[in-house]
């Protein structure tokens, strides 16, 4: 039996971080930290071409050259468990009203107690979103309760209920829909039930300045298993508002 | 005997290592994966023996007696192709009687020389958990000996450490008790 293809392939995510930080040789054996060849960039700079995915990137090395550059020129880029910063991202499908339907499932790490776990953050449902759409800011203005309705014993607050499908523009300028809670809210009821797991996707933004998203290939040959199938450069303060999408 | 004997080995080679958890150290993780290790490897050597059409139904059972041991009592295995994402879930029990009555006239099941170790973290409760990855092929024949499927699958096992106490001769000894938990089977593309 050949075994190269299965000791190149990145068999597990832990395995992506061991082998992005250099955490591990190429034979997959731990190194003690205590080691000089720990996190040692030169290695680094060797190792992590393997974890493109070659298909994608193989033609573009460009950008490949440009991240493994920067990522190993000093010690903030190295990824960690606990770290935070970087989400699960479940394709799941789900029975809603009788269809099935996908449903995201966005996941992160958590501390707790003495140790951690994955906690549900986010959740992406077209129904939800197709629920509170971003609406023309001149139909929006057309929405409000004047400021002295307080006076009439807001006998005006029956035109924000005529039109349910706008009721949202009658909160706050601060109000977000909160994904979550609305899918808490139809399990609990019992519209949304449960089938399967589709797949899985990890977004990182772990790293300085860069955004990637690790996925799953299951393919023959040297370039398999977890590997990054999306990279963007990415300045730190343009993150924040991608992170909410995942963490709000 | 010869597994008292050895387990007990494990027991006392840990004994002298002091109780603190919090920071294992290197070696220590070392020390834990060969524990684990050793379980999946039963495991291994039990699916094999289940799988094998000249075991003898008794002696069938009383393997899978043994491994349902390997593992916590409320594990999982998830099992999906290469045609299907769709995970089909067994208790350990089921999934190796599922194996025993394979429809072949003779099967061949093979480990592939990798094992692959996480780094082990702690749950809420302080309890280890790791995962092991191992692979393995399986080839079924038919009465004219031809080969009639083929899959080489992919096996992420947990495993749940946990540091305990006992008595032995009055003196408490402290181990590390390593308990199988959940399997994910997945077909994979490698033939």
């Amino acid at each position: 039996m050949d075994e190269t293809e299965l000791y190149a392939m990145t068999k597990q995510m832990g395995q992506f971080m061991r082998r992005f930080n250099y955490e591990e040789d190429q034979f997959g054996y731990k190194i003690n930290p205590k080691d000089p060849s720990y996190r040692n960039n030169e290695m680094r700079r060797k190792s992590l071409p393997i974890l493109f995915d070659m298909e994608k990137y193989g033609s573009n090395p460009e950008l490949q050259q440009y991240f493994i550059e920067d990522v190993t020129k000093d010690d903030s880029s190295y990824m960690t468990f606990l770290g935070g910063r970087w989400y699960s991202e479940v394709s799941t499908t789900f029975k809603y009203k009788g269809k099935d339907v996908q449903i995201s499932l966005m996941l992160a790490v958590e501390k707790e107690g003495l140790g951690s776990k994955w906690v549900l953050t986010n959740v992406y449902f077209s129904e939800f979103n197709k629920m509170f759409p971003n609406g023309e800011i001149a139909e929006k203005e057309k929405h409000f309760l004047h400021p002295m309705s307080h006076e009439l014993d807001f006998m005006n607050i029956y035109k924000a209920f005529k039109e349910p499908e706008v009721i949202e523009y009658y909160a706050s300028g601060d109000y977000a829909p909160d994904y979550l809670t609305l899918f808490f809210y139809e399990i609990k009821k019992g519209t949304l039930v449960f089938q399967h797991v589709d797949a899985v996707k990890f977004h990182v933004f772990q790293i300085k300045d860069w955004y990637f998203e690790v996925s799953w290939f299951n393919r023959a040959g040297n370039n398999s298993g977890w590997l990054m199938s999306n990279i963007y450069y990415m300045p730190e303060k343009e993150k924040a508002d991608l992170i909410k999408f995942y963490e709000p | 005997m010869k597994k008292i004997l050895a387990t007990l080995a494990i027991v006392l080679c840990f004994a002298g290592i002091a109780v603190a958890q919090d920071e294992l150290s290197f070696e220590r993780k070392q020390a834990i994966d060969s524990l684990a290790l050793e379980k999946v490897r039963d495991l291994s050597k039990y699916i094999k023996i289940v799988g094998s059409k000249d075991t003898p139904y008794s002696e069938a059972n009383r393997v899978i007696d043994r491994a349902e041991e390997l593992f916590m009592s409320d594990a999982e295995i998830g099992v999906s192709s290469l045609h299907s994402n769709q995970i089909q879930y067994y208790r350990v029990r089921k999934y190796f009687e599922r194996l025993m009555r394979l429809n072949y006239d003779r099967v061949e099941i093979e480990w592939y020389n990798i094992e692959y170790v996480s780094d082990l973290q702690r749950q809420p409760d302080g309890t280890y958990v790791g995962v092991i990855t191992i692979f393995q092929t399986f080839r079924g024949y038919d009465a004219e000996g031809n080969m009639v499927y083929k899959d080489t699958t992919k096996k992420d096992i947990t495993v749940y450490v946990k540091r305990k106490e006992t008595q032995i001769g009055g003196r408490t000894i402290g181990f590390w008790d390593v308990l199988l938990g959940d399997m994910r089977v997945k077909e994979t593309t490698n033939k």
